[in-house]
């Protein structure tokens, strides 16, 4: 992405280049040991133009770097290689299978006067390693969801099924990584959760339960309102992607005629005799097409241990949206989906609208939402939940924060130094630009905040992150 | 004394061989005191195949020539090396190089040749006992260093054995040929592999335009650096910043340029790309290994300055009024220390007008004198280049401790005149007898390291406070002062950790991309504070229960205190001399 700096170099304009994926490729040494076959390494490789010799170079180079680590620890070999214009992630998911992802370190291109050519100026300290190595691990999570393990797909078919599956996943999934916009929590890769008072969350519950009861087919169940978690019956690991994949992926191809103007005449999907808005997210587009397609994405889950095949359905009324799980091996065809849209379509729709009405009243009590003197981001390792008032929107496309990059920056480095030691801690920094910020750790339970008084001594905002970890996480202990 | 007869009593030997600091440290310096050394173009020829040189041995086991042509059969070649456990390769690449040998060393003669300009003048045994110079422990020194030592224990260490790689930091340094040159751990030669794979990967990144900087494991920070023909490479499981790891790397690189100077290191690989270094820095491995330990354990390095020892500044000023009384044509810094601290520093005005000394080289040369007991032995005479100052020229050093035996106040006098040791030598006979006139020998005795309860704040633990350029005008020898490390960190690990504590404030806050004001940090054992603004640096440790508020109200406090006392901490007005350059540059005469 190129952004035009507002500085100007005496007239001529700056340019400032964002952090971009270079090339992103995945290879198993095992697969061409011996000289001259180089190549059979190679699973994956992108961009897809690259001259063969030079694929088998940097693969080679990745190689080296691995092995070279090996020498001091042999258990823990390189995550990344820093150079000048670029940084290179290494990720071994599965044994002997390499994921390397190269991204392009940030950089100012300054024209020259004389037609000479314009100087490129590296900014090799930008790029955060938790943060990146955290996308590539992403990479593999979302691969994984969809299409099992590496080593799976070679045992049932070759390096020839492998080296498809992951071409026909990552051509499309390497277009969605967005690498300019990574931050924070991209490292959490936490989970929203929809908050809810008791009754709502019972009501929701026994609706679960009746539809797993009624469907036994259903094996698992996920309950999202505003794309936020309320329930969920897989594994935390499984539904953190499969959560990642619904937020930025799913829903937002699915815009909601109820969220581009409330007054969206009723369809009049009739089941039975009740009107309702459940439709299908996933597998048919209309029931009522006689040449509807029964079709619903595959994924999988527990892959380390009972490694699950199931197909992935997805049904929405209004804000509410479930998520139900079958074991592929069943065939699905209309007369389950006609089942399902006519018990889940009419309980969902009635059930998001009493949701809707209770997040209403809740907002009205808490009072009018004044522009707050700080801003934060909370994450709770335990349960993965996670939220942030920093992050506006996040969208498939970017995700907008409203803070200054730079101060996104301090979070990570912060982030980092709580990694290392496995103690409750708090760090406050000044930044240059006389912004606060403020980390604390207690527990697995992670708390950054941004002060908006740039005047603030230490004391004063050590008063302010009092009062907010008081009405906003009143039952949780930081350190003082 | 007439110049002829002097050299009578003394050996005077041109090694031309820039590599004298080393050899003077260690087995060399009885090597070519030896009278049966005939001439000095012999000595020349000799000076790789001298018995206790095992140059020869290394030269035909030397297994790494990497010779960079094909980067992908390189590439191969250095996945084998980790794999096949090094043996075919090996044994392949010695038989290469042996054949090489005799064309080597013929080329290492027109090196040597080529450096001529190098010379050494060592001080005799006859002379010291003339002078009557702490001739008991001169002498036991001396045969101490007789016998070519044993090799530290860790040269030997099995670089395969788990301890090997348990160790914090490993330092290796290399040309660009992949020769290695030295390795803080384990043999260079059970090492050559290894670096060869360093070379390779620096090679490689280079082949694409581009630079290798650093590899990170959960375990380790591999720093790169290239500097000239040397490439230095850290391995490090500290969890430093990447820029604390490049400043290390060149502060090694500098002590080396100290003991060769940059132009000597870029000549020789012009000559000679797969020349073997090791040959002129034979035992300089432990001014090296010396240099490691200093920064990891010693914060003057971190921060670039100066750890002055306390004194009363009367006493300072006396001291500084003895040097400056003491000059002879061509000294430009006289330097005094106590305790591995500045006691305190007078530079000529007219030579180095408006330059100073900087930490960086003050750093360096104290290693090199706290790294061999040999320069304990009475009087030394050193070319000694200051790579800050100019990395391509020597100064003539002339070290000398004031107490012997106890041997913890130093006399360093350097001059740009590489024949002036008789009239430097004659300034320290001065020096001293002003100092007996004072007694000033027992106040420096007296003084010592302060602890951190004299600044009366209670939750204080311990501090480091650097001052910028104080007072105005006038540039100063960058300093640090900080009380001595006492409970809870007394023992070597509590110690190492508080440093690291320091270290990793010390990196964030001077972050080359994200620098900050003011670090806040409460961990469980204790709250540390770093702040940073345009008069001052300072990093404060408190009892982890301090409040916000009373760590504000100590550094308040602590900021009075260091002000209060900032005459006994600091050399605040570093004194001058006026030595005006002789212009016939025959100085030798003037001693008498």
């Amino acid at each position: 992405m190129l952004m035009i700096s507002p500085r100007m170099a005496s007239g001529m304009q700056e340019k400032q280049y964002t952090p971009s994926l270079l090339s992103f490729f995945i290879y198993n040494p095992k697969f061409g040991p011996r000289e001259g076959e180089e190549e059979k390494k190679i699973l994956f490789y992108h961009p897809i133009e690259i001259e063969k010799n030079e694929k088998i170079r940097n693969v080679g180079l990745c190689e080296a770097i691995v092995q070279f680590t090996r020498t001091f620890c042999p258990t823990k070999p390189a995550k990344s290689l820093h150079t000048q214009k670029n940084r290179q992630f290494f990720h071994e998911p599965e044994e002997n299978y390499w994921m390397v992802m190269v991204v392009r370190n940030p950089m100012v291109e300054k024209p020259n006067k004389d037609g000479k050519p314009p100087t490129v100026e590296y900014q090799e300290e930008e790029i955060i390693d938790s943060v990146y190595g955290s996308v590539l691990q992403q990479c593999y999570c979302m691969y994984k969801l969809f299409n099992g393990t590496f080593s799976r797909a070679f045992e049932a078919g070759g390096v020839e099924l492998l080296t498809q599956k992951l071409e026909k996943f990552f051509y499309r999934y390497l277009q969605t990584l967005h690498l300019q916009s990574c931050d924070l929590l991209d490292v959490f890769g936490g989970i929203s959760f929809f908050p809810l008072d008791k009754m709502t969350y019972l009501k929701i519950q026994s609706f679960v339960n009746r539809v797993e009861e009624s469907l036994s087919l259903v094996k698992y169940t996920a309950f999202l309102y505003n794309d936020q978690l309320i329930w969920s019956g897989l594994e935390q690991d499984d539904m953190r992607t499969l959560y990642k994949y619904l937020t930025t992926s799913l829903f937002p191809r699915h815009t909601e005629p109820e969220l581009a103007g409330k007054d969206s005449p009723l369809r009049p999907e009739v089941a039975g005799n009740l009107l309702h808005y459940g439709r299908f997210l996933t597998g048919p587009a209309n029931l009522k097409d006689p040449d509807a397609k029964f079709r619903f994405p595959r994924i999988f889950v527990n892959t380390e241990d009972s490694y699950e095949e199931l197909h992935l359905i997805v049904y929405k009324a209004m804000s509410a949206a479930v998520c139900f799980m079958v074991n592929a091996a069943v065939d699905l065809n209309r007369e389950f989906c006609e089942q399902l849209d006519s018990l889940v379509g009419p309980q969902l729709t009635l059930l998001a609208s009493d949701i809707c009405e209770q997040f209403n009243i809740n907002r009205r009590i808490s009072g009018p939402e004044k522009e707050p003197q700080f801003k934060f981001i909370y994450f709770n390792q335990m349960n993965l939940a996670e939220k942030s008032t920093i992050h506006m929107r996040k969208t498939s496309s970017v995700s907008l924060t409203s803070v200054h990059p730079d101060l996104m920056k301090i979070l990570g480095d912060i982030n980092c130094d709580f990694a290392r030691v496995d103690e409750d801690e708090e760090i406050i920094v000044k930044a240059m630009t006389d912004y606060w910020v403020v980390g604390k750790k207690s527990d697995q339970r992670e708390l950054y905040v941004i002060l908006n008084q740039k005047n603030a001594n230490l004391i004063e905002v050590n008063e302010e992150v009092k009062r907010l970890c008081a009405t906003q996480f009143n039952n949780i202990f930081f350190l003082d | 004394m007439d110049q002829s007869q002097e050299s009578g009593n003394m050996e005077e030997v041109r090694i031309c061989d820039p590599s004298i600091l080393p050899q003077c440290l260690d087995q060399t310096d009885v090597a070519y005191s030896d009278s049966d050394v005939p001439s000095e173009n012999h000595c020349v020829n000799e000076d790789h195949r001298t018995p206790s040189d095992p140059e020869g041995l290394l030269e035909s086991a030397d297994p790494t020539s990497v010779e960079i042509c094909q980067q992908q059969e390189l590439l191969r070649d250095m996945l084998k090396l980790q794999t096949d456990e090094d043996r075919s390769l090996c044994a392949g690449a010695s038989e290469t190089d042996s054949g090489k040998a005799s064309e080597d060393s013929a080329l290492a003669d027109s090196v040597h040749d080529d450096s001529g300009e190098f010379v050494v003048t060592m001080l005799a045994q006859g002379k010291m006992e003339e002078q009557g110079i702490g001739m008991e422990g001169a002498l036991s020194s001396l045969s101490e260093t007789g016998t070519p030592p044993g090799p530290p224990s860790h040269r030997n260490e099995d670089v395969t054995a788990e301890s090997w790689r348990q160790h914090r930091k490993h330092v290796f340094v290399l040309s660009e040929a992949g020769k290695p040159i030295y390795s803080r751990y384990g043999s260079e030669e059970a090492l050559s592999s290894t670096m060869g794979v360093m070379m390779a990967l620096v090679s490689f990144v280079q082949s694409g335009d581009n630079i290798i900087r650093s590899v990170y494991s959960d375990e380790h920070t591999v720093v790169f650096m290239q500097r000239g023909p040397l490439v230095l490479v850290s391995v490090s499981s500290s969890r430093q910043s990447e820029q604390q790891l490049r400043n290390e790397l060149l502060y090694v690189y500098n002590q080396i340029v100290s003991m060769l100077t940059q132009a000597s290191i870029t000549r020789i690989f012009e000559h000679k790309k797969n020349y073997d270094l090791r040959r002129l820095l034979a035992g300089s491995e432990k001014i090296l290994d010396g240099l490691l330990n200093l920064v990891d354990s010693d914060p003057s390095l971190l921060l670039s300055a100066v750890h002055c020892l306390p004194l009363a500044s009367s006493l300072r000023d006396s001291l500084s009024q003895i040097l400056q009384k003491a000059i002879t044509p061509n000294l430009v810094f006289s330097i005094l220390i106590a305790k591995n601290q500045l006691l305190t520093i007078v530079q000529e005005k007219m030579v180095i007008d408006d330059a100073r000394l900087e930490p960086a080289d003050l750093h360096l040369l104290l290693n090199l004198i706290g790294a061999s007991s040999a320069f304990q032995a009475g009087e030394i005479w050193t070319p000694i280049c200051l790579p800050s100052f100019n990395p391509d020229c020597y100064f003539y050093a002339y070290i000398s401790y004031l107490d012997p035996p106890e041997c913890t106040v130093c006399l360093v006098l350097l001059s740009t005149d590489k024949e002036a040791f008789y009239s430097v030598a004659e300034c320290k006979r001065r020096i001293e007898e002003a100092m007996q006139t004072q007694n000033a020998l027992s106040s420096i005795a007296k003084a010592h390291s302060y602890s951190v309860s004299q600044v009366g704040v209670s939750d204080l633990r311990h501090f480091m406070y650097k001052p910028f350029d104080v007072p105005d005008n006038h540039r100063q020898l960058t300093q640090f002062t900080s009380p001595e490390m006492e409970a809870p960190y007394n023992s070597e690990e509590e110690q190492m950790r508080l440093l690291d504590l320091y270290r990793d404030m010390h990196g964030r806050i001077h972050s080359t991309s994200r620098p900050l004001k003011l670090i806040y940090h409460v961990a469980e054992r204790e709250t540390l504070l770093a702040w940073v603004t345009s008069k001052f640096e300072l990093y404060t440790c408190f009892s982890p229960l301090v409040t916000k508020t009373s760590a504000i109200n100590a550094i308040t406090k602590l900021l009075r205190w260091i002000k209060k006392e900032e005459d006994r901490l600091f050399i605040r007005y570093p004194p001058k001399y006026s030595t005006t350059p002789n212009p016939s540059k025959s100085s030798k005469g003037d001693a008498h």
